[in-house]
């Protein structure tokens, strides 16, 4: 592994970042997590991150706003959103914007690291996930 | 501790009651009491044409008389003029005397109406003076060959003269009273046609505004039960008359309307539930996403984690599995079928677990919900779930017609100057165009299209608010926004409502 995976995690719920973030870490990512979506973003404006998890539905600002601010700013970054439910029809047209994928609520946390290892694929920088199974 | 106020039923057996009551109540209808006047019209019609009949034949009675009463002083003017010459020229003496036999029969003849005319004693006087002059007469016919009559002329004169003045007196007096009373025959006919037509006009005010009283009452009872007030009507008179029947048949009405009206509710619930299942669906999906990675990353971590990672792990679990638990048990108390139930209750309470109700739909929207409750509110009577389901209901007609962004505000607070508690919901939304404001509380009315929505949601509501005896109404709507007023009577002071508890 040359160099850790940034990710930011965005949920308004605490228990989420809580337990994704010692999940994620183990995988070789650097997380970052927010609850309040006014400061996520203030914080991407400041960094590059290289993947972005957001909850769509949270008070002040959803995830589809997270996600066109960092379309905005990092073209490159990949966007994977949680939702509350799995509706096909959105899925299709938040992919056509380019949103890199979708997880739906309850999810496990082995189902947002396959995610993000394919995110991680895309980015060039793959990561091994056999490195949990220890 | 006062005890809870007369409330509308939500039965239907009381309202077999009220009939029974109006049933029992004795009857005048108004039929009757057009006949009773009409028949005393006619008793002062006929009392109007007997008085006038007697009235004449009186009359009739007294111009005859008073040719009686004519003779008599020409009788006794007869007798005066015979005397006259008699002592004049010396002529025939009986002739007077004759005159004055006739006079005296006369009298005699109708003494008794006399009497009544002249009184007793003047009768008597008058007889008085003709027997003296009679007397003194037949002296003056004895003393002719004595010569004495130088005696007897002045007091035949002082007594002749009483006589006639007394007579003419009658005679005049007579003439007057008929005067008098064909006087009154004019006028008596005249008083009686004015007596009648104050009498017919006061019957036909009475009349009139008793109908027009009633007509406005029940004017009002449909004005009542289009806003689904379902209470039956008690007529406000102690008597029965057409209108009871019509009451009568109004309670029926009402009862059926009542029935129909349930239905509507609870058609209209399910909507709701409808709604609030999407919202609580989604919403569950928190709680159970929360349990499920905790338990993952603790089958995942075992051997790793300290001990009170592992307990703190735990407490996130039940702890989550309890708030699932709060959310389905929410829907549920909203959705379960139960009786309507009508006991004291805390406003603020039931307002904020509507709140908790509508969460997800508030969120869903990106709306922002602010409260504002006032302090030591007072309780009020009514149905737990009937008024949650009023109060879902205007916080999903905000969020309907709200931009992500916009603002609901709850408000309650006590109304100063009377015993109501005030629920003001607040939006910041296009508002209601004036040309609708008058129809929205109609039932089946809606903006929304058949499929959103169903135009039964504030009809319900103001139903279920005017069985509670409160109030439903539209405050205000402009650009601006809009707001939705209910005002629910208040039990009592706070304090005693605590104790109570
Ligand atoms: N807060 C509001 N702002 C604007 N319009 C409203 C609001 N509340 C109600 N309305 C109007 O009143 C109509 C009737 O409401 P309602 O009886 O709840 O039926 P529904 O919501 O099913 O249409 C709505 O269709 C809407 O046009
Ligand atoms: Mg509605």
């Amino acid at each position: 592994m040359s160099k850790s995976l940034e990710v930011l995690l965005l949920d308004d719920e605490p228990i989420v970042g809580r337990r994704l973030k010692p999940a994620l870490d183990k995988i070789g990512c650097h997380v970052e997590i927010f609850e309040n979506p006014i400061e996520a973003v203030a914080r991407i404006d400041e960094k590059e991150f290289d993947i972005v998890v957001t909850d769509i539905r949270m008070e002040k600002m959803n995830g589809m706003q997270v996600f066109e601010h960092v379309k905005k700013k990092w073209p490159r970054t990949k966007v994977i959103i949680i939702t509350g439910y799995a509706k096909m029809e959105l899925a299709r047209e938040a992919m056509e914007k380019g949103i890199f994928d979708f997880i739906a609520k309850p999810f496990r946390p082995d189902d947002l690291r396959q995610i993000i290892a394919r995110a991680a694929q895309a980015l060039g920088t793959p990561i091994d996930l056999t490195l949990i199974k220890d | 501790m006062t005890p809870p106020p007369e409330l509308p039923t939500l039965t239907d057996d009381s309202e077999d009651d009220e009939n029974l009551k109006l049933k029992e109540r004795p009857s005048i209808s108004i039929r009757m009491t057009i006949a009773i006047s009409y028949a005393l019209f006619f008793l002062l019609c006929v009392a109007i044409t007997i008085s006038s009949f007697w009235t004449i034949s009186i009359l009739e009675d007294k111009i005859k008389f008073l040719e009686i009463t004519d003779n008599y002083l020409v009788e006794i003017q007869q007798a005066r003029r015979f005397e006259k010459n008699y002592l004049l020229y010396g002529t025939n003496l009986d002739d007077a005397l004759e005159h004055l036999t006739n006079a005296k029969k006369i009298l005699s003849a109708n003494s008794k109406t006399i009497k009544k005319i002249m009184g007793e004693k003047i009768f008597q006087s008058n007889s008085d003076y003709m027997q003296k002059y009679h007397d003194q007469l037949l002296k003056l016919g004895g003393e002719k060959k004595t010569g004495k009559i130088d005696d007897i002329v002045p007091l035949l004169r002082q007594y002749g003269g009483e006589m006639v003045s007394s007579a003419e007196e009658f005679v005049k007096k007579e003439r007057g009273s008929v005067a008098r009373m064909l006087m009154m025959a004019k006028r008596v006919p005249f008083y009686f046609i004015s007596g009648l037509l104050v009498l017919i006009m006061i019957f036909v005010i009475y009349l009139t505004q008793n109908l027009m009283v009633t007509l406005k009452r029940f004017m009002d009872y449909t004005k009542r039960i289009g806003e689904g007030d379902f209470s039956p009507i008690v007529p406000a008179k102690k008597f029965k008359d057409e209108f009871t029947k019509l009451a009568e048949a109004f309670n029926t009405m009402i009862r059926e309307l009542n029935h129909k009206h349930s239905i509507l509710l609870e058609s209209h619930k399910l909507r709701a539930i409808g709604t609030l299942v999407a919202g609580v669906a989604h919403e569950l999906n928190n709680p159970l996403n929360n349990t499920l990675l905790t338990a993952e990353m603790l089958k995942e971590d075992l051997t790793v984690l300290s001990d009170t990672e592992k307990i703190e792990m735990i407490d996130d679990m039940i702890n989550e599995t309890v708030r699932s638990q709060v959310i389905v048990k929410g829907l549920l108390d909203f959705a379960r079928e139960s009786e309507t139930t009508i006991k004291p209750l805390k406003i603020e309470k039931i307002v904020s677990e509507a709140i908790r109700l509508v969460a997800n739909q508030v969120k869903m929207a990106m709306v922002k919900l602010k409260t504002n409750f006032e302090d030591n509110l007072p309780g009020i009577y009514g149905d737990e779930q009937l008024l949650k389901q009023v109060f879902v209901n205007l916080i999903i007609n905000a969020l309907d017609v709200l931009p992500p962004g916009g603002e609901v505000c709850v408000d309650i607070h006590k109304n100063k100057n009377s015993d109501f508690v005030v629920v003001e919901v607040e939006d910041n939304g296009p508002g209601i165009p004036e040309h609708i404001q008058s129809r929205i509380f109609e039932p089946f009315f809606t903006t929304k299209g058949q499929s959103k929505g169903t135009g039964l949601g504030l009809s319900v509501s103001k139903g279920i608010i005017r069985k509670l005896g409160g109030y439903m109404h539209l405050k205000r709507s402009s650009e601006s926004g809009t707001i939705f007023m209910v005002s629910l009577p208040a039990i009592e002071s706070p304090s005693e409502m605590m104790s109570k508890k």
